[in-house]
């Protein structure tokens, strides 16, 4: 297998740490259906809610961010979270694509 | 995770090393696998998984248990040859996926740093510069002098080193001529046919810019075929 993608996500979160920030890393460790992105795929979030990089097609990144939040606030070192689609939250957190994921979550310090 | 671990997996990416990042997602422990190296005290029961993991350059959570392992894989060698204008635009899209590229020109005026500034370039003949280049199956060629005397001993090196996408820049006409040339060095027809040529997906565009967009797309396509 070959792998034409090159995350650069990595380098944005020590360029934030060196910056002082708290940053959370998030990653997706398991997909089910028609999820758009790949298991491995990152996302990193501050303290200020600014993020950068991915975890879905832009279903659950609010979420996500608030999650990343809660973590850095309350101090905790990580976090695992799944995601389902249904229709009552599906404005909030669902995917829209109709995939489920497992997420992990773990601050960097 | 901790900050030195993250430094050291920058460090790995950039010595373009093959690795993996093992997390116990019920502890948040992790560390840094490496082939034929030690395994962290607190994984190794794991061991066997792992590296069956690892060696099938799979992603995931291991069947039944906690541990999340990610494969950070070698980039794809791209060797193009010809630091024409076509080539300016290859490396702006190729800035973001995983290749790592090397710029073979004879011709001092193409191959010259301020052209291409921070690239590997060499300004040699290519079966001198493939001397320098460790290549092999994995790796890809894009030739664009369409000069015979620079393109095809890059060719002839591509095909028997088999590496897994070779594209030729050039006209049906150009393309037919060098299928020739190929044959009469002795090269096999279904070889010459695993030759891109002309190079590039049909996109319809012909500036430099839209070649090159054509060319990646292939190059990528390819990428997951094999």
């Amino acid at each position: 297998m070959k792998k034409a993608i090159d995350e650069k996500i990595l380098d944005e979160a020590n360029s934030w740490i060196k910056a002082n920030h708290k940053v959370a890393l998030v990653t997706v460790i398991k997909t089910w259906g028609s999820s758009p992105r790949q298991v491995g795929s990152k996302m990193i979030v501050n303290e200020n809610g600014d993020f950068s990089g991915s975890v879905s097609g832009g279903c659950v990144e609010s979420s996500i961010i608030e999650e990343s939040l809660q973590l850095i606030k309350e101090n905790m070192q990580f976090k695992k979270m799944e995601l389902k689609v249904s229709n009552e939250n599906a404005w909030e957190v669902g995917l829209a694509c109709g995939g489920e994921m497992t997420i992990y979550l773990e601050i960097i310090n | 995770m901790k900050k030195q671990l993250l430094e050291q997996i920058l460090i790995k990416k950039k010595h373009k090393e093959e690795f993996a990042l093992i997390t116990n997602i019920l502890t948040g422990e992790s560390f840094i696998f490496e082939k034929n190296k030690n395994i962290d005290k607190n994984f190794e029961k794991y061991s066997d998984e792992i590296n069956n993991y690892f060696n099938n350059k799979q992603n995931g959570i291991i069947e039944n248990t906690d541990i999340f392992i990610d494969t950070y894989l070698r980039p794809i060698k791209v060797i193009i040859v010809g630091a024409v204008h076509i080539t300016q635009y290859l490396l702006d899209y190729a800035k973001d996926l995983n290749f790592e590229i090397f710029i073979i020109d004879p011709r001092g005026y193409f191959a010259s740093e301020k052209r291409f500034p921070n690239m590997n370039i060499i300004n040699k003949w290519p079966i001198e510069a493939f001397e320098e280049i460790k290549t092999d199956s994995s790796s890809a060629l894009i030739a664009l002098t369409h000069d015979p005397k620079i393109d095809d001993p890059a060719l002839k090196h591509a095909l028997k080193n088999k590496f897994f996408y070779i594209g030729a820049l050039g006209s049906k006409k150009t393309h037919l001529n060098r299928c020739q040339r190929l044959k009469d060095s002795g090269f096999k027809e279904e070889e010459i046919n695993s030759i891109h040529g002309p190079i590039g997906i049909k996109l319809g565009g012909k500036s430099a810019p839209e070649i090159a967009l054509s060319i990646i797309a292939q190059l990528v396509s390819e990428t997951h075929k094999s």
